[in-house]
């Protein structure tokens, strides 16, 4: 079952085998954990907005229209989440969390120092309002072009693309501060 | 130091090839919230028979069967519970004419003072105390006051306000219910139909 | 035909009801939880109680956060309540009525008061006036005094209208730092006066 298409796996969880679920979970959950955590900024809210997103995906899976595509309507409902998610926790003061278990990750030639990056990049982002973080997230992470980004997120091209060039703008200055202080 | 021309590329580069490692356990708890769902195969017949159709009263013995199981049809539809009790009321007066219709909600306004919220929702009994419930919602109207005008059906009810998603408030203006029984104490109302 | 339509109809309201309750719960609660609420529910749709609050009260507690044991608890509480408010206000109560009378009997107020509340009443809807006494109660007047001040009122024939003014005076002298049993006997004293009765007045039996 591992090896089969979305479309072969969804059409079995609606005849009613639950359990062949678990398999499009094991196939989207690092992938999307990536944009979640980034959009986020913690480990804890992501997997939040992760683990609420694969249970809509479920509930809803009748009305996926195109299930070969499965990964992509998935994505759409976590991108939802997120906002959300992001929404109601986003009058805390934005904090970044340093993730104890990124530090271990998979051997690099100096991790540290790619790490230490990462998460200066990860800080900035942060500070980027949501929906600049997101578009910047889509188009240079998940490397969307911008129809597409369009039909996903319901907002005009031209609109996008100014969301992109200030979130740019602004990570530039920020990650500019930091490696000349 | 990155020169700003590259830093775009270096930046999205680290990024992508960053795998944030996920729990042990997420996997499973995503199948134990999942298979707390109603099952597909039930579920598809249900939202089959139960997408809203036109309703029409056929004063006739075969009538009243199809009218029954379009009635069936549209009660169905568990989320849309008050919206069906509104829509269903001309079909029960139709096939029991002597039936008392049910009592239409009532608009009823909540307010609540609170200056350093940024989200009031209202929940009670007459939303399955759900504080995303897009009618609940109050709107702040400056000054620290949030309100909103809602419907809520003829009774005795309990409910309170939810601030930030977080922090649950009776009514101040309101009786409390004695009942906390989940350390919070809820507020009581009673709605009268508005003759 | 009429007859027969109308047990379809009761068929397919009762399996809206238990569908729209599973529906409901079973996104909220756990298997152990859903298995033990379900079960209360069913037992009190057989003693022909409202099932309602109880569901309301799971997703209360579920939204709440509590934990399944608490929720369960909470719901068999609230329906052995419940089946004591039907029993005191006789079989005809309505859902509200009874609900509102579990909440009286949560805050102290007796079976047999609520059978005297019942017995002056008449076929006046009880679902105000014991609401109105369990807010006066929970505002620590005395229960004996409470329950006379409305068992007053009730006889004198005010109108729920006129009730729940007397709600809203009461809590506004509460607000301004008024003693609550005064407050409340004040304020009762001018509509049962202002109905033509007195304070002394002995109460028709």
């Amino acid at each position: 079952m591992e090896g089969s298409s979305d479309g072969v796996i969804v059409a079995r969880v609606l005849r009613g085998d639950v359990d062949a679920f678990r398999v499009l979970v094991n196939r989207y959950r690092d992938k999307y954990a990536r944009y979640a955590f980034h959009m986020l900024g913690n480990r804890e809210d992501a997997e939040e907005a992760l683990q609420d997103a694969f249970t809509r995906a479920y509930r809803s899976l009748a009305r996926c229209e195109d299930p070969e595509r499965f990964g992509a309507w998935l994505f759409r409902i976590l991108v939802n989440r997120c906002r959300t998610l992001g929404a109601r926790r986003g009058r805390r003061a934005r904090t970044f969390v340093v993730d104890e278990g990124a530090i271990l990750e998979a051997a690099e030639d100096h991790p540290a120092e790619r790490n230490a990056w990462r998460e200066e990049i990860d800080r900035g982002l942060q500070q980027l309002r949501a929906d600049q973080r997101e578009a910047f997230l889509l188009k240079y992470v998940e490397d969307m072009g911008y129809d597409e980004m369009s039909q996903l997120t319901g907002v005009g091209v031209s609109a996008l693309k100014m969301r992109v060039m200030r979130a740019c703008d602004r990570l530039r200055e920020l990650l500019s501060e930091v490696h000349s202080a | 130091m990155h020169d700003n021309d590259g830093i775009m590329k270096e930046i999205a580069r680290a990024l992508r090839a960053h795998r944030p490692p996920v729990s042990a356990s997420f996997d499973e708890r995503v199948m134990s919230a999942v298979r707390r769902l109603p099952p597909h195969s039930r579920f598809r017949l249900w939202s089959r028979l139960t997408t809203p159709r036109t309703v029409t009263v056929i004063p006739l013995s075969w009538g009243l069967l199809a009218a029954s199981v379009a009635l069936f049809a549209v009660i169905g539809v568990a989320r849309a519970f008050d919206d069906v009790q509104i829509a269903t009321k001309p079909m029960i007066t139709a096939l029991f004419p002597n039936a008392r219709a049910p009592q239409p909600p009532q608009r009823v306004q909540f307010v609540l003072v609170a200056p350093d919220a940024k989200k009031v929702a209202v929940v009670g009994d007459f939303n399955g105390w759900d504080a995303d419930h897009a009618s609940y919602q109050a709107q702040h109207r400056g000054g620290g006051v949030w309100s909103v005008t809602a419907p809520v059906p003829v009774g005795h009810h309990r409910y309170s306000f939810v601030v930030d998603d977080s922090l649950w408030v009776a009514d101040p203006t309101a009786p409390r219910v004695v009942d906390n029984d989940f350390g919070v104490a809820n507020s009581a109302m009673v709605v009268q139909e508005q003759k | 035909m009429n007859r027969g339509v109308q047990i379809v109809v009761g068929l397919l309201c009762v399996a809206r009801t238990v569908f729209a309750q599973d529906a409901r719960l079973s996104a909220r609660l756990d298997k152990p939880t859903l298995t033990a609420v379900t079960a209360i529910v069913d037992s009190a749709r057989i003693s022909k109680l409202p099932t309602a609050p109880l569901i309301d009260k799971a997703l209360e507690g579920a939204a709440k956060g509590s934990d399944g044991q608490n929720i369960i608890t909470a719901v068999h509480q609230l329906s052995v309540r419940m089946g004591s408010a039907k029993r005191a206000l006789a079989s005809n109560a309505t859902p509200d009525e009874i609900n509102a009378a579990a909440s009286a009997l949560d805050a102290g107020i007796s079976v047999r008061d609520l059978a005297r509340l019942r017995a002056a009443a008449g076929k006046r809807s009880l679902t105000l006036p014991l609401a109105v006494l369990t807010d006066l109660v929970g505002e620590k007047v005395p229960i004996p005094t409470a329950t006379n001040l409305v068992l007053q009122l009730v006889r004198s024939g005010v109108k729920d209208a006129e009730l729940a003014m007397f709600q809203r005076n009461f809590r506004a002298d509460v607000d301004h730092g008024a003693d609550p049993t005064v407050a409340a006997t004040t304020r009762a004293r001018g509509f049962v006066v202002a109905r033509g009765g007195g304070a002394t007045t002995k109460p028709p039996e």
